[in-house]
C-alpha cells in the first residue's frame, strides 16, 4: 500500500550490486532511469496539467475575485469570498452535512460492505449471483438511479414506506423532512456503492490462509477473537484502500443529490459539492464557488496525507 | 459455521435469510425500474404503485428508440468510451509502472501530486477546461470527439490501483527477468502486464462504467445532436414542463444499463478477482 | 393526449399554419427587399444558429416550427440546437459567450436572460422591431414588458406560463363547492372536510405545494402579491419582510401547521391521483395533469384565488440575440423570432405545447376559440392571461434570488418557522446579493 514504507522503499529490480568502481556506471544509468521515469509519467501529469491543475490554479486566483463568469471585469476581493463562508449560517450547516454524508456513507458502505463479504465467504450456493446483484448497482449512473428512489422514498406509497408499514413503522416523508432528507441520501449512496467494497472484502477473505485460523483456533480463540485477531488485521490494507478511496468519492457525490433533492430541504442536503455547484453554476458567484471548492480541497488533502502520513502504521502487512 | 453435508444448520439457514435479505434490497429497486419501463405513463403515475404492468408495453422501446436518433448516441458513446477507456489504460499502466519500479528523486512527492488530481472537483474543471478547447491552437475541439475525451484521458485513480497491484507481483520472477538483462521496455510488456491482466480488466472496466455514464462534460462540451452521447441524449425524452413520459424514459435508460449490463456479465470473473487483486496486493 | 395524437397534431397544425406562413412570406420577402439589394436573393442563405431547452413533445414542436419558418423563405436557414434545461442552456451560454462560441439566438427563462442582459450579451432589438414593422402593442403587455429594459426591449415572449388554479371537482362537490373559491378563505373553511386520514397519514389533503425552492417561490409570488406585498420594488428595495409580506408568509404557514396542506415529492401526480383536492401548477403542466388524471375523476382550472386583491404573475422562457453576432445574423435571426412571435407562429406553439399564445390576436383568432372551444380549462389560462404581472426583480433579476426565497419559504412550511424572522433573514440575504446587480446595471448608464 502507499505509505511511507512503500513510497521510501520501492524495489529494486536492477539486479546486481554495485561495485564501487561501478559508481559511475550506475549514476548514468539512475540518469537514463529518471528519464525514463519522466516519460511514463508525462502523458498522465501533462494531461493532467492542462485539464486538472491549471482550473485548481485558476481557482486559486477566482477565489480572491467577484466574478459572475461572464462580464470581463473580475474584481479583486482579497480574503472577502473566504470570510463570508466562515461567517455564513448555510455554509456551516454546508460542512456539517458534508461530515455527516461522508461519514454515513463510508462508515455505511465499509461496514455493511464488510458484513456482507463475511456471508457470502461461507460456503452458499447461488453466492455468486448474488455478488452479481450486489455490485450491478456500481454500472448505474447515479442520476438514473436517483430518479427511480424518489418513488421508493415516497413516504405512502413508496415501496420503502409499504415495507416499513409490513412491520408496523410509519413511514418518514424522506426528501420532503429536513430530519430524513440527509439519511435518506446516504441510503441511496450506501444503496449504490455497498456492492463494490463487498467484492474487494470478499476476495481479500478468500485470500486470507486458513492456517492462520487454524492457529487462533488452537490457541483457543472463540469466533470474535479470530474476527479481532487475524480476519481484521489481514483486511486493514484493504480497509486503508476503500476508505481513502471512498473518502475522496463521497466528498464528491453529486449526482444522487442533484437529482434527488437537489439540496433542500431547507438546505439539509445541501453538501459541498452541491455547494460549489451552486455557488458556480446557479448563482454565478465565480469567487464563492471557488473559495468553496478550495475548502473542499483542502479538506480532502489534509485527510489523504494524515492517512498516509499516519493511519498507515496501523495497517498490517503480511 | 457447519460445512458440507447435506442437513442445514441453524447458522446457515440465518445466513441464506440474510443473503436473501441483501439481494432483495440491492435488487428490488433494479427490477423495479426493469419493470417501470413497461408500463404506460398513466400506470408509473398511479398511486398505490402496482408490481407489475397491467398491460406489458413493449412499444416503449420502439418510443423511446424513435425518439432521438439513440443509433447515433450509440455510436459515440462506443467511440468517446473506448478512446478514453484506451487513454487511461495506457495512462495508468505507464505511470504506474515508473511509481512501482523506477527511481526518481522525491519520488513520493510527485506521487502525492497525482494524488492531488482526485481531489480536484470536476465543477472547478468545467468552465476552464471549456475555455482551452474552444481555442487550441486556434482551433475549436468544442462538439469534437477529442473534446468529450481528452480531459478525461489522465487517471489518478487507475495509477494508484495498477501501482499496488504492480508492487504486489512476485519480485523474484522480476529480478530473474532483469537478471537476464531484460529492459524496462521488456519487463513492463512482456512480464508485468501478462501477471496484472485481472488488474487491468478492472480497471478497464471501471473506466469504461464512468466513462458510459459521464453526463456533465459531455452536454457542455457537444452541442448538436450528431456528437451527443448516450447518457445526454436520454435527456432527449425529457421534458421542461414535467409532462416526461417515465416509461419510456426507463426504457431508453436501459438502451444504457444492457451494454453494461452484457459487459459485466461476460467479464464478471475477470472484475471480481482482478479488483480484489489490485487492492489486496499492497 | 398521448404521444402519438400530440405528434399527429403537430402535423396538422404544421399544415395549417405552413398556409398561413405562405400568405405572409410576400410581406417578409418585401422587406428583406427593401433592407437590401437585390444581389441577396440570389446568396447562400444566412444561417442562423438558435439553441433551447425543449425536447421530447416540446422538441418537436420546437423542430417543427424550425422547419415551417425555413420553408417559408429563402433567406434565412435556423438550425435548432438542443441544450438541456433552462439552467443547463444558460451554464452552456455562459461558457460559450466566454470561449465566442455562442449561437446567435438562445432560449433564456425567466431568471436567466437578464445576468445576460447585464453582462451586454443581448441585443437590443428595438431598431430590428422598428425595421420589420412589428406590432408590439399586439403582444400581452405583461409577457412583454418583461423583456423591456429602459424602454428596450431584449427577451421576446415565447414560451410563456402562468400559474393555474387546479381543483378536483368531485371533490370540491362533496364539501359543497361547486365551483373554485374565489378566495382562499372559502378554501380554509371547507379544509378540514375536504382532508381525509387514515389514522396520521394524510390520504388526501386539501392543497399541495411544489418541492423545488424555485418553484414554490414563483407560485409564491402570487401569493406575496394576493396579500398586497411583493418580493422587492423595481429598484430592488426589498419589501418581502414589510407586513403584507408577512401575512402572505403566516397564511403559507397555516397551510401545512393546520394541517390541511402537504409537500409531497410530486404535487402534480398527488392531484392527478385524487391525493391532493387542489394545487396551483404551471399552465405548461395542464397537458400532463389531463392524462394522467384520465378519467378517474372530473377536475377543472381556475384563476388563482384572491386573498384582499387579485394576484398572477408569468413564468417560462422567451428569446434573445446575442450582441457578439454579426449586423446580418442578428438581422436574420430577428426574421426567426418575428416568426415564432406572430400570431400564427404563436397560435400553433401554444396549440402544441400548452403555452400561452403571447399575442392579444391570437387570443382572438378563430383558430384559438375553436381550441378554447375543445379545451375549457385552457380558456382559463388566457382568460387570466391580462391580469398577470411580470415579477418582482428580487425572484428574477438577483442571482439565486429563487433559490434564495424558496429556501426561506421551506422553512416556513416545512419547519413552521417564524415569517417575520425568516423573511427577515432572507431580505437581509437577497439585499446584500442585489448589490452586483446594481452595480452593474449603474454601469450600464
Amino acid at each position: 500500500m502507499l505509505g511511507r514504507a512503500s513510497l521510501s522503499a520501492a524495489p529494486e529490480i536492477d539486479g546486481v550490486r554495485s561495485a564501487p568502481q561501478e559508481i559511475t556506471r550506475r549514476r548514468a544509468f539512475w540518469r537514463a532511469e529518471w528519464f525514463l521515469f519522466l516519460l511514463f509519467v508525462a502523458p498522465n501529469l501533462l494531461l493532467f496539467g492542462i485539464f486538472s491543475y491549471w482550473p485548481m490554479i485558476s481557482n486559486l486566483y477566482l477565489s480572491l475575485v467577484r466574478w459572475d463568469m461572464i462580464s470581463p471585469v473580475k474584481t479583486f476581493v482579497g480574503s472577502a469570498n473566504y470570510a463570508y463562508l466562515f461567517n455564513d449560517n448555510e455554509f456551516r450547516m454546508v460542512l456539517r452535512n458534508s461530515a455527516v454524508f461522508t461519514v454515513g456513507a463510508v462508515g455505511g458502505s465499509l461496514l455493511l460492505g464488510l458484513a456482507t463479504a463475511l456471508l457470502l465467504n461461507q460456503k452458499l450456493r447461488w453466492r455468486n449471483g448474488a455478488r452479481a446483484v450486489l455490485f450491478a448497482p456500481t454500472l448505474l449512473s447515479g442520476a438514473a438511479i436517483g430518479i427511480v428512489w424518489v418513488y421508493i422514498f415516497d413516504p405512502r406509497f413508496g415501496l420503502l414506506a409499504r415495507l416499513l408499514g409490513g412491520i408496523g413503522i410509519s413511514s418518514p416523508s424522506w426528501l420532503t423532512d429536513p430530519a430524513w432528507a440527509l439519511p435518506a441520501v446516504i441510503i441511496v449512496y450506501v444503496w449504490k456503492n455497498v456492492g463494490f467494497s463487498t467484492v474487494i472484502y470478499l476476495a481479500g477473505l478468500q485470500a486470507i490462509p486458513q492456517d492462520l485460523y487454524e492457529a487462533a483456533r488452537v490457541d483457543g480463540a472463540g469466533v470474535l477473537w479470530r474476527f479481532r485477531s487475524v480476519t481484521l488485521p489481514m483486511l486493514s490494507p484493504i480497509t486503508f484502500f476503500l476508505v481513502i478511496t471512498a473518502l475522496l468519492n463521497s466528498f464528491q457525490a453529486f449526482d444522487i443529490i442533484k437529482v434527488m433533492t437537489e439540496g433542500g430541504p431547507v438546505d439539509a442536503t445541501n453538501t459541498l459539492i452541491y455547494y460549489v455547484y451552486e455557488q458556480g453554476f446557479v448563482a454565478y458567484n465565480a469567487g464563492r464557488a471557488a473559495a468553496a471548492a478550495l475548502v473542499l480541497f483542502a479538506i480532502m488533502f489534509a485527510i489523504t496525507l494524515f492517512q498516509l502520513r499516519y493511519a498507515e502504521e496501523r495497517v498490517h502487512y503480511a | 459455521m457447519r460445512r458440507g453435508g447435506s442437513s442445514l444448520g441453524l447458522g446457515q439457514v440465518v445466513s441464506y435469510a440474510l443473503m436473501a435479505l441483501a439481494v432483495a434490497i440491492i435488487g428490488l429497486p433494479l427490477l423495479w425500474m426493469l419493470l417501470g419501463s413497461l408500463k404506460t405513463n398513466q400506470e408509473i403515475y398511479t398511486l398505490p404503485p402496482q408490481w407489475l404492468p397491467t398491460e406489458w408495453r413493449w412499444e416503449n422501446f420502439g418510443e423511446a428508440w424513435n425518439a432521438a436518433p439513440f443509433g447515433q448516441f450509440y455510436l459515440n458513446s462506443i467511440i468517446t468510451t473506448l478512446a478514453g477507456t484506451g487513454l487511461e489504460l495506457v495512462n495508468a499502466t505507464m505511470t504506474a509502472y515508473a511509481f512501482a519500479f523506477l527511481r526518481f528523486p522525491k519520488k513520493e512527492w510527485v506521487f502525492v501530486l497525482l494524488l492531488a488530481a482526485l481531489m480536484i472537483p470536476n465543477q472547478v474543471t468545467i468552465l476552464p477546461n471549456y475555455l482551452t478547447l474552444s481555442d487550441v491552437f486556434g482551433q475549436s475541439w468544442i462538439n469534437t470527439y477529442q473534446g468529450i475525451v481528452l480531459p478525461g484521458a489522465a487517471t489518478a485513480f487507475g495509477a494508484f490501483l495498477l501501482r499496488q497491484s504492480f508492487l504486489g507481483l512476485p519480485r523474484e520472477v522480476l529480478d530473474a527477468a532483469k537478471v537476464d538483462g531484460c529492459g524496462h521496455l521488456r519487463l513492463l510488456w512482456d512480464m508485468v502486464i501478462p501477471l496484472s491482466r485481472p488488474v487491468l480488466v478492472t480497471f478497464g472496466l471501471i473506466s469504461l462504467v464512468a466513462k458510459w455514464n459521464d453526463y456533465l462534460w459531455p452536454l457542455i462540451v457537444t452541442n448538436t445532436q450528431q456528437m451527443r452521447t448516450l447518457t445526454v441524449g436520454l435527456t432527449y425524452l425529457f421534458d421542461q414542463e414535467g409532462n416526461t413520459d417515465w416509461g419510456v424514459v426507463m426504457a431508453a435508460s436501459m438502451f444504457v444499463i444492457v451494454p453494461l449490463l452484457v459487459i459485466f456479465a461476460w467479464a464478471q470473473r475477470h472484475i471480481i478477482e482482478g479488483i480484489a487483486a489490485g487492492a489486496t496486493k499492497g | 393526449m398521448t404521444r402519438t395524437v400530440s405528434r399527429r397534431k403537430v402535423l396538422t397544425g404544421a399544415a395549417g399554419v405552413a398556409a398561413a406562413a405562405t400568405a405572409t412570406v410576400g410581406n417578409v420577402k418585401r422587406s428583406t427587399a427593401f433592407a437590401a439589394p437585390a444581389v441577396i436573393k440570389q446568396a447562400e442563405p444566412i444561417s442562423v444558429l438558435y439553441w433551447g431547452s425543449y425536447s421530447a413533445a416540446l422538441g418537436e414542436a420546437e423542430q417543427a416550427i424550425v422547419q415551417m419558418f425555413n420553408e417559408s423563405q429563402q433567406d434565412v436557414r435556423v438550425e435548432y440546437q438542443f441544450q438541456g434545461t433552462y439552467e443547463e442552456t444558460a451554464q452552456k451560454l455562459t461558457a460559450a459567450l466566454q470561449a465566442r462560441q455562442a449561437p446567435d439566438v438562445s432560449l433564456l427563462s425567466d431568471v436567466w436572460w437578464f445576468r445576460f442582459y447585464l453582462a451586454n450579451a443581448l441585443a437590443p432589438l428595438n431598431d430590428l422591431i422598428a425595421a420589420n414593422e412589428v406590432d408590439t402593442s399586439d403582444y400581452i403587455e405583461s409577457l412583454y414588458n418583461e423583456g423591456v429594459r429602459d424602454g428596450v426591449s431584449y427577451w421576446l415572449p415565447m414560451a410563456r406560463s402562468t400559474p393555474l388554479f387546479y381543483y378536483n371537482v368531485d371533490a370540491f362537490a362533496e364539501v359543497g363547492l361547486e365551483e373554485a373559491p374565489e378566495f382562499w378563505s372559502q378554501l380554509v373553511e371547507v379544509a378540514p372536510e375536504l382532508v381525509q386520514k387514515d389514522g396520521d397519514t394524510i390520504t388526501r389533503a386539501a392543497f399541495s405545494h411544489p418541492t423545488g425552492a424555485s418553484y414554490i417561490a414563483w407560485l409564491f409570488q402570487a401569493v406575496i402579491w394576493q396579500f398586497e406585498g411583493a418580493y422587492s420594488n423595481p429598484d430592488f428595495t426589498i419589501l418581502i419582510n414589510e407586513p403584507d409580506g408577512i401575512e402572505a408568509g403566516e397564511f403559507y404557514r397555516s397551510s401545512t401547521a393546520d394541517g390541511w396542506a402537504t409537500l409531497p415529492a410530486d404535487n402534480e401526480a398527488d392531484f392527478a391521483n385524487g391525493l391532493t383536492a387542489s394545487v396551483m401548477a404551471s399552465t405548461g403542466s395542464l397537458r400532463g395533469i389531463t392524462e394522467n388524471v384520465g378519467d378517474k375523476f372530473e377536475f377543472r382550472t381556475a384563476f388563482l384565488p384572491k386573498a384582499e386583491e387579485f394576484g398572477c404573475c408569468t413564468g417560462g422562457a422567451g428569446l434573445a440575440i446575442m450582441a457578439g453576432s454579426p449586423p446580418e445574423k442578428q438581422e436574420a435571426a430577428f426574421k426567426f423570432i418575428e416568426y415564432v412571435t406572430s400570431t400564427e407562429g404563436t397560435t400553433f406553439w401554444s396549440q402544441n405545447t400548452g403555452y400561452m399564445p403571447v399575442r392579444k390576436s391570437a387570443v382572438e383568432s378563430e383558430e384559438m376559440q375553436a381550441f378554447f372551444e375543445e379545451n375549457p380549462n385552457f380558456r382559463t389560462a388566457v382568460e387570466q392571461l391580462p391580469l398577470t404581472q411580470p415579477q418582482d426583480v428580487a425572484r428574477v433579476f438577483i442571482p439565486n434570488g429563487d433559490q434564495i426565497i424558496g429556501a426561506g419559504l421551506e422553512r416556513i412550511v416545512i419547519n413552521l418557522e417564524d415569517p417575520q424572522v425568516v423573511f427577515d433573514e432572507v431580505a437581509n440575504t437577497l439585499t446584500e446579493e442585489a448589490q452586483p446587480v446594481i452595480e452593474a446595471i449603474a454601469a450600464l448608464g
